[in-house]
C-alpha cells in the first residue's frame, strides 16, 4: 500500500468540506426554506508545525471552516483526517483527544469567555478537562501565560467584563495554550490588539511554533501579519477556496482575480508621510 | 474671525473604577475636540481606556465607572444628565458601533428588529415603514439580500456581517456624532474600502462628527484629520494625521509606526516592543 | 422538527421502559413475598400457592416483567376458569390492600392532584416572577430586601410546617377556612375554592422562593450583558428595554424549570397532599408506601416518571421556540 506523503506530514488534512445552513423566514414554522452553502466543497492540509492562513471576503465561510475543523459543528460533507486518524466521526476518546490537541481563539473574543468565572479558571478549564496537572501548579502557569500575552498576572482574578476588548482576545490567547496542543484555529486572534502588541504575541505563536512544533490555522483580514506569519495561505471566497498555495507564491504572483482585488485593496499609511518620517529617522540617526 | 465651536468636546475627562485592590484610574484627565465634517482617530496601546473613553461620551460606563470633567455636545454638558435626558441624545445625536458585535447584540431577537427599534425610538412610524429603513440601512453597508436577512438572527450571520449590521444601526438615524470603536476589524479589505466610503459619503452628506478608534494605522491615515495616541489611560500625542505620520514626536508613536506590519516584508522583521 | 419530536418521544418512551423495569426490579427483589402480605393471618402455605399462580408470582422475573408490560399496553387477565379477573389496558394490576384496580384508583386521584398543581402553579408564578422582577429592577432597595426575605423563609421554611402553621392560624384561629375535604367543584364551588386554598398557598410559597431567586438573578445577569447597553445606547426607553431586551433572556430560562417542577406535582405532592387530607396521587403514594402495597406504588411510581419524561420533552421543544440559536440548530 502506498502512503501519501502529503498527508503524512500534514498535521490536519480535510477534504470536500461543504457546510449548509438552512434557514426559513420568520416564526418558528413560517415562512419558505432557504439552503445556503456556507463552504462549498473546501479541502487543504495543515503542514505539521506550520501554519495554513485563511484569507478572504467576509462572509466567505471562513469562520465556519474553522469550526469544522475544531468540530465544533457538524459538516454537511467531507472529511477530516488529524494526525493521521480519520477523525470525521469519531467516538468518545477519540473526541477527548481531538478536543485536548486541537484550540480554538474564536473571532468575538467576549462571547466566548464565560462572563462568571475568573480569568484563572478561564485559562485553566481547559487543563481541567483533560485532567492535566501543570508540573509547577496552575497558578503559576496562568500568570506565565498571562504575562507572555502582555497582561498584568496580577489581575488572574478578575472578571472578563473588566477587560478591554484587546485584553479579552489575549485572554483567549492564553487559554488555548495552557494545554499544549499540536494545532491552534486563530479566528481573528490578533485583530483586537494594536500593533505593538500584535507583534509580541505573533512573536510568542512563532517561539511556541519553533520550540512545541505547534501548527496553526490563522484567520486574519490583515494581509500584512499573514504574510508574516503564514507558510501556506488559502484564498476563500463565497464559501470555496479560490486559490492556493505557498506565502510568496500567492502575495506575489496571485492567479485568481478576487486574490488580486484583495491585494490591491490593502490600506497603506499615506505613503508621503512614511516616506517623511523615514527621512526624519534617518536625519536622526546621522544626527547622532 | 473665530474657529467654529466643537460638536463635541471632551474636557479634562477622568474615569475611574473601584477594584478591591483600590480605586484604579482608566482615562486620566484626556482633553479633545471635533468638529462638524471632521474625524478624529484614536490609536493606542490595547486597554489604554479608548472604549472607556466613548461609553463615558455615552454615560454608558459599566456599574462603578465614574467620569469626571466635562464632555460636551453642541456646547451641552453631558455627563451627570439623567438616564432620561440621555436617551434622547443616544442613537439620535450620537450614534454608536460597539467593539464586539456578537455580545452586543441580543441573540433573542432578529436584526431587523433591533435595527428598526432604534430608528422607531426617535422618528416614531410604523413599523412597516421602519422596514424599509432597516433593508436600506443593511443594504447600504453591503448584505447581500438584505429584506431576507433582515429575518435572522445574530448568530447567522459572519463576525464582520454582525459588524456591518452594528454600523447600520448606528447609521440609520444619521446621528450628528459618530462614536466607531474599531468598526472594520472584522472586515476584509476590499469590504473594508467599501465601509469607508460609506461612511466618508455620509460625513460629505450630513456634515457628520466622527471619532474614529481603531488599531489600523493605514486606516486611520486615510479617514482622520486628527489623531489621538493614547497609553496606559493618557493622551501621549494629538496631532494632525499629517503630523503624527510623518514628524511623531513621542517615542511611543514612534514605537506603534514601527510595529506596523508591511506586506511588502516578507521576513517580518517583527521588533520586539519593550513595554 | 418532525424528526426530532419522533426522535425525542421515542427516547422517552425507552427512559420510561427502563424506569419501570429498575422499579419493577426493585419491588421484585428486595420486597417481602406479596403472596404473604395478601394471605394475612390465616394462612395455609396451599393458599399461599395459589395467591403465586393467580399473580404469576412463581414465574421466572422476565415472564413476570413482561406479563406486567403486556398488561399495560393490551391488558390481562389474572387466574382461570371462573376466578378470572380481567384487568384491562392500561392494566398496572390490583392493590393487595383493595382488590381495587390500580388504574382506577390513579384515576379517581389524579384530578385532585392536578387541580393542587395547576392552582400552586398559577400563584407561584404570579409570586415568584413578580417578586423577582421588583428586586432585580429595584436592587439594594427595602423592595428588594424584603422580597429576598420572603423568599428566604419559603427556601428555608419546611412545607408541612408552612402548612400546619397556616393551618392553625386559618383554620383553628381565625376560622376563615373549613377544614380542607376536597369538595368536587360542581357541588359547591366556593367549598372547592376554600377546600383548596391553603395546599396552593402553601406549595406556591416554596416554588414562589425559589422562582424569585432564579429570576432575579437572571435578571441581574442579563442586565449587565453587552446588548443591553447596546439597548440603551439606541435611546430605547427603560420600559421597552426591561421588557424587550431584559426579560426574555431572563425568563426562558425558568420555563425549564417551571415544566419540570409541574411535572413533578402532577405526579403527586405527597406531604401536602397528606397534611391537607387531600385524596390526591400523593397521599395514595404515602399509604401505599406505608402499607407496602406494591402494585399501587409501582403505579404511582410510573406515572410520576411519566409526567417528568413527558414534561421534559415538551420543556425541550418549547425551548426551541424561545431561544433561535436552539431553534435553528435543531431543524
Ligand atoms: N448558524 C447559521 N445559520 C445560517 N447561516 C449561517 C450560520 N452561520 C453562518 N452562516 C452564514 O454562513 C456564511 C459564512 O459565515 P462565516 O462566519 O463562516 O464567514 P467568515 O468567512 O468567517 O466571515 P467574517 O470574515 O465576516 O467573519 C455567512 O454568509 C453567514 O451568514
Ligand atoms: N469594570 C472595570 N473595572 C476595572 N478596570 C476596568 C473595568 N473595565 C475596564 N477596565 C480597565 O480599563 C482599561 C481601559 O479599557 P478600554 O476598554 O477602554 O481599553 P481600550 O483602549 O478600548 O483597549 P482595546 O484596544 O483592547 O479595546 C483596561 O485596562 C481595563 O482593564
Ligand atoms: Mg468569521
Ligand atoms: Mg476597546
Amino acid at each position: 500500500m502506498t502512503t501519501t506523503s502529503a498527508a503524512e506530514d500534514s498535521i490536519l488534512s480535510v477534504r470536500g468540506l461543504s457546510k449548509e445552513y438552512v434557514t426559513k423566514g420568520s416564526g418558528a414554522f413560517g415562512g419558505r426554506k432557504h439552503r445556503f452553502l456556507a463552504v462549498n466543497d473546501v479541502s487543504f492540509d495543515v503542514p505539521r508545525g506550520r501554519t495554513l492562513a485563511v484569507v478572504g471576503e467576509s462572509g466567505s465561510g471562513k469562520s465556519t471552516t474553522a469550526r469544522i475543523a475544531a468540530k465544533l459543528i457538524e459538516p454537511t460533507g467531507g472529511t477530516l483526517v488529524f494526525d493521521g486518524q480519520d477523525v470525521t466521526h469519531p467516538d468518545a476518546r477519540a473526541l477527548a483527544r481531538f478536543r485536548g490537541d486541537v484550540q480554538v481563539v474564536f473571532q468575538d473574543p467576549f462571547s466566548s469567555l464565560n462572563p462568571k468565572h475568573t480569568v484563572e479558571r478561564i485559562i485553566a478549564a481547559p487543563l481541567q478537562y483533560q485532567g492535566i496537572r501543570a508540573p509547577q501548579g496552575t497558578r503559576a502557569l496562568v500568570r506565565d501565560l498571562l504575562d507572555r500575552v502582555g497582561l498584568n498576572p496580577d489581575h488572574s482574578g478578575r472578571y472578563p467584563a473588566q477587560f478591554s476588548g484587546g485584553q479579552a482576545q489575549r485572554i483567549g490567547i492564553a487559554r488555548a495554550l495552557a494545554v499544549n496542543p499540536k494545532l491552534v484555529v486563530c479566528d481573528e486572534a490578533v485583530s483586537a490588539l494594536d500593533v505593538s502588541v500584535q507583534a509580541t504575541v505573533i512573536n510568542l505563536l512563532r517561539d511556541l511554533q519553533r520550540e512545541r512544533g505547534l501548527s496553526y490555522i490563522f484567520i486574519a483580514h490583515d494581509l500584512a501579519v499573514v504574510r508574516q506569519l503564514a507558510d501556506r495561505v488559502a484564498v476563500m471566497h463565497q464559501g470555496r477556496i479560490v486559490e492556493q498555495g505557498g506565502r510568496d507564491d500567492i502575495f506575489d504572483a496571485p492567479r485568481h482575480e478576487y486574490t488580486r482585488a484583495l491585494l490591491s485593496a490593502v490600506p497603506t499609511i499615506n505613503p508621503e508621510w512614511d516616506r517623511a518620517r523615514a527621512s526624519m529617522i534617518a536625519a536622526e540617526e546621522r544626527a547622532s | 474671525m473665530t474657529a467654529p465651536a466643537p460638536l463635541l468636546e471632551v474636557k479634562n475627562l477622568t474615569i475611574t473604577f473601584p477594584t478591591p485592590g483600590g480605586t484604579v484610574t482608566v482615562v486620566d484627565d484626556l482633553s479633545f475636540a471635533i468638529r462638524d465634517n471632521a474625524t478624529l482617530g484614536v490609536v493606542g496601546e490595547s486597554g489604554s481606556g479608548k472604549s472607556m473613553t466613548s461609553l463615558a461620551v455615552m454615560g454608558l460606563l459599566p456599574p462603578g465607572g465614574r467620569a469626571t470633567g466635562s464632555v460636551l455636545l453642541d456646547g451641552e454638558e453631558l455627563l451627570g444628565r439623567s438616564e432620561r435626558e440621555l436617551r434622547r441624545i443616544r442613537g439620535e445625536r450620537v450614534g454608536m458601533v460597539f467593539q464586539d458585535p456578537l455580545s452586543s447584540l441580543n441573540p433573542y431577537y432578529t436584526v431587523g428588529l433591533q435595527i428598526e427599534e432604534a430608528y422607531r425610538a426617535h422618528r416614531g412610524g410604523s413599523r412597516r415603514a421602519a422596514r424599509a429603513v432597516v433593508v436600506e440601512a443593511l443594504e447600504r453597508v453591503r448584505i447581500t439580500d438584505p429584506a431576507r436577512r433582515a429575518d435572522h438572527y445574530p448568530h447567522q450571520f459572519s463576525g464582520g456581517m454582525r459588524q456591518r449590521i452594528m454600523i447600520a444601526m448606528a447609521l440609520c438615524l444619521e446621528p450628528r456624532v459618530l462614536i466607531a470603536d474599531e468598526p472594520t476589524t472584522a472586515l476584509d479589505v476590499t469590504v473594508q474600502a467599501q465601509i469607508l466610503d460609506l461612511l466618508r459619503d455620509l460625513q460629505a452628506q450630513t456634515g457628520m462628527a466622527m471619532l474614529f478608534i481603531t488599531h489600523d494605522l493605514a486606516v486611520v491615515s486615510q479617514v482622520a484629520q486628527e489623531v489621538l495616541v493614547m497609553r496606559n489611560g493618557s493622551m501621549v500625542e494629538h496631532g494632525s494625521a499629517e503630523q503624527i505620520f510623518s514628524r511623531p514626536r513621542e517615542a511611543y508613536t514612534r514605537v506603534l509606526l514601527d510595529a506596523v506590519p508591511r506586506i511588502d516584508d516578507p521576513f517580518g522583521d517583527l521588533r520586539r516592543v519593550s513595554a | 422538527m418532525v424528526g426530532y419530536l419522533a426522535r425525542r418521544l421515542l427516547s422517552a418512551l425507552g427512559i420510561l421502559l427502563l424506569i419501570s423495569l429498575f422499579t419493577y426490579v426493585i419491588f421484585f427483589l428486595l420486597s417481602p413475598d406479596p403472596a404473604v402480605l395478601i394471605c394475612g393471618k390465616t394462612c395455609t402455605p396451599d393458599r399461599i400457592d395459589q395467591i403465586r399462580g393467580t399473580l404469576g408470582l412463581d414465574q421466572p422475573f422476565w415472564v413476570q416483567f413482561w406479563d406486567f408490560l403486556r398488561g399495560f399496553f393490551v391488558g390481562r387477565t389474572y387466574g382461570d376458569g371462573a376466578s378470572a379477573v380481567s384487568c384491562p389496558a392500561p392494566c398496572l394490576g390490583f392493590s393487595f390492600q383493595t382488590n381495587r384496580s390500580v388504574t382506577e384508583m390513579i384515576e379517581t386521584r389524579l384530578p385532585v392532584s392536578a387541580t393542587v398543581a395547576l392552582g400552586a402553579a398559577v400563584l407561584w408564578l404570579l409570586a415568584g416572577v413578580g417578586a423577582g422582577l421588583l428586586s432585580a429592577v429595584k436592587q439594594g432597595t427595602w423592595w428588594d430586601r424584603g422580597a429576598m426575605m420572603f423568599a428566604l423563609g419559603g427556601i428555608s421554611l419546611p412545607n408541612y410546617f408552612v402548612a400546619l402553621i397556616l393551618q392553625y392560624v386559618l383554620v383553628v384561629q381565625m376560622q376563615i377556612l373549613p377544614f380542607p375535604s376536597a369538595v368536587p367543584f360542581g357541588e359547591d364551588p366556593v367549598r372547592w375554592f376554600q377546600s383548596y386554598l391553603m395546599p396552593w398557598l402553601v406549595l406556591a410559597f416554596g416554588y414562589a422562593a425559589v422562582y424569585a431567586r432564579l429570576v432575579r438573578a437572571n435578571v441581574l445577569d442579563t442586565l449587565g450583558e453587552n446588548f443591553l447597553r447596546t439597548a440603551r445606547a439606541k435611546g430605547l426607553s427603560g420600559r421597552l428595554i426591561l421588557r424587550r431586551h431584559a426579560l426574555r433572556p431572563s425568563l426562558t430560562p425558568v420555563v425549564t424549570m417551571f415544566g419540570m417542577d409541574f411535572a413533578g406535582l402532577l405526579g403527586g405532592a405527597l406531604i401536602t397532599e397528606t397534611v391537607f387530607g387531600l385524596n390526591g396521587v400523593g397521599k395514595l403514594a404515602a399509604d401505599s408506601i406505608a402499607k407496602n402495597d406494591q402494585p399501587v406504588i409501582m403505579g404511582v411510581t410510573l406515572l410520576a416518571a411519566f409526567f417528568v419524561v413527558i414534561g421534559n420533552v415538551i420543556v425541550d421543544i418549547t425551548y426551541t421556540f424561545l431561544d433561535p440559536r436552539v431553534r435553528i440548530a435543531t431543524r
